[in-house]
């Protein structure tokens, strides 16, 4: 093989990409471009073009099972340093100002005369999905389960004229409980009132229905229930 | 939200869990599963046939990311594209490794709508498959099954050949000829 090639390099790259470049030569290149940044480079094209093809297959989840074996196997390398623990993501400020107190607390000698109250971790509880695999919303609730934010990450394309209300269901025959309008971009943080609290506590799975703009009017699903998720228990 | 900017903001807030992951958050990785485990495992569901064989290549996948997640360096190129490449490389080493038949009917019925490859939803992968979606609109349908078989499938030039009835030299000449044509009509 000619290696200072530019077309026969990028020929390589697509074929390693695309999957056809097999065996002893899929093993050479794969060499090759772990040593060489410029056919790394252009392997990092080819996969910046065809890969989109494999974003379009509708998704599978995943057994139960393998993300416990999945956690195994990270076990000991996980456990060898202590994992901190997670702080609200979406404060930037917060999380500036808690390395701060860090650095204080390092030139203080540990002494630090005041604290800041740290925010409860948030932990993703559902993920909305819908069927062609375009991810909606991820929901997040903090440990005691009464803070819940509302992520909106791809394809929550608005619907003019529309709300996406989320909804706890609850079990048996219980009415669904409405947990608020979804954010149609970024994100959207509410605090969880009793009633809330308790249907989330007793519910298996949430729902998203389209409704007017702001949400139902009558406290009772009104529209189509478009999405459907598991709800993750803590 | 447009398209494209949800596929930026899903990609930045998995840029910002791989980083966790390189600070050894569990959680971070955790929730990487739950938002990208699905589709990696349809895309190597389709290359492995057999879901069992997939999911083991799948641990493999996370395992890989946990202990790599420092090398992620998100100027150059979308997260989702990094994960995805993991995914679809360890599909391809694990199909070359193991004898995997690719006409066995049982395993064919595992397949997520066969009936839908390479029709794919391409809106959620954003401003790139817009465009990847213009240029093989424009190779010809030949090539455009050649490409599709092997990409989404996982099949050789062989197994084309096989699959088509064509002769082996046909199908790696549409293959190369429209692997040439898309690179011409992406670069533009």
């Amino acid at each position: 093989m000619k290696h200072d090639q530019p077309e026969l390099i990028d020929a390589l790259a697509s074929e390693y990409v695309l999957g056809t470049l097999r065996g002893a030569a899929r093993r050479r290149f794969e060499r090759w471009q772990s040593t060489e940044w410029h056919v790394a480079s252009r392997v990092r094209t080819w996969e910046g073009r065809l890969i989109p093809l494999a974003l379009g297959l509708p998704p599978l989840a995943p057994s139960q099972g393998v993300w416990e074996r999945i956690e195994e196997r990270i076990g000991a390398a996980g456990s060898a340093r202590a994992v901190a623990p997670r702080r609200g993501t979406s404060r930037p400020a917060l999380r500036a100002l808690a390395a701060v107190l860090v650095l204080c607390a390092i030139f203080a000698g540990g002494y630090v005369a005041w604290r800041m109250t740290e925010p409860s971790r948030l932990q993703t509880v559902a993920t909305i999905q819908g069927t062609q695999g375009a991810l909606v919303w991820s929901i997040e609730l903090d440990s005691r389960r009464e803070r819940m934010r509302a992520v909106a990450l791809a394809g929550a394309a608005a619907r003019p004229g529309h709300s996406f209300e989320l909804w706890a269901l609850a079990p048996g025959k219980g009415a669904p409980v409405s947990l608020g309008v979804l954010p149609d971009a970024g994100q959207l943080e509410r605090t969880l009132n009793a009633a809330q609290r308790t249907a989330l506590a007793n519910a298996a799975q949430v729902a998203v229905t389209l409704e007017p703009p702001g949400g139902s009017p009558s406290g009772a699903p009104t529209g189509p229930v478009l999405f459907v998720a598991a709800l993750k228990r803590a | 939200m447009s398209d494209t900017e949800a596929a930026d903001s899903l990609d930045a807030e998995l840029a910002r869990l791989i980083a966790s992951c390189a600070a050894r958050d569990r959680h971070a990785l955790r929730q990487l599963y739950d938002l990208m485990a699905p589709q990696m495992l349809a895309s190597m569901v389709r290359i492995l046939r057999r879901r069992a064989l997939a999911e083991e290549a799948l641990q493999d996948v996370f395992v890989s990311i946990w202990q790599r997640a420092a090398q992620f360096d998100g100027s150059r190129g979308p997260a989702r594209i990094w994960l995805l490449a993991i995914a679809r490389h360890r599909a391809i080493d694990v199909l070359r490794s193991e004898r995997v038949d690719l006409y066995r009917e049982a395993d064919m019925e595992q397949l997520p709508h066969a009936e839908t490859e390479g029709s794919g939803d391409w809106s959620s992968a954003g401003r790139s498959a817009a465009a990847l979606e213009r240029c093989f609109r424009e190779l010809s349908g030949e090539q455009r099954r050649g490409i599709e078989l092997a990409f989404v499938n996982g099949y050789s030039h062989a197994d084309i050949a096989r699959v088509t009835g064509e002769p082996l030299g046909t199908i790696k000449s549409w293959i190369r000829r429209g692997l040439a044509s898309l690179r011409q009509c992406l670069e533009k």
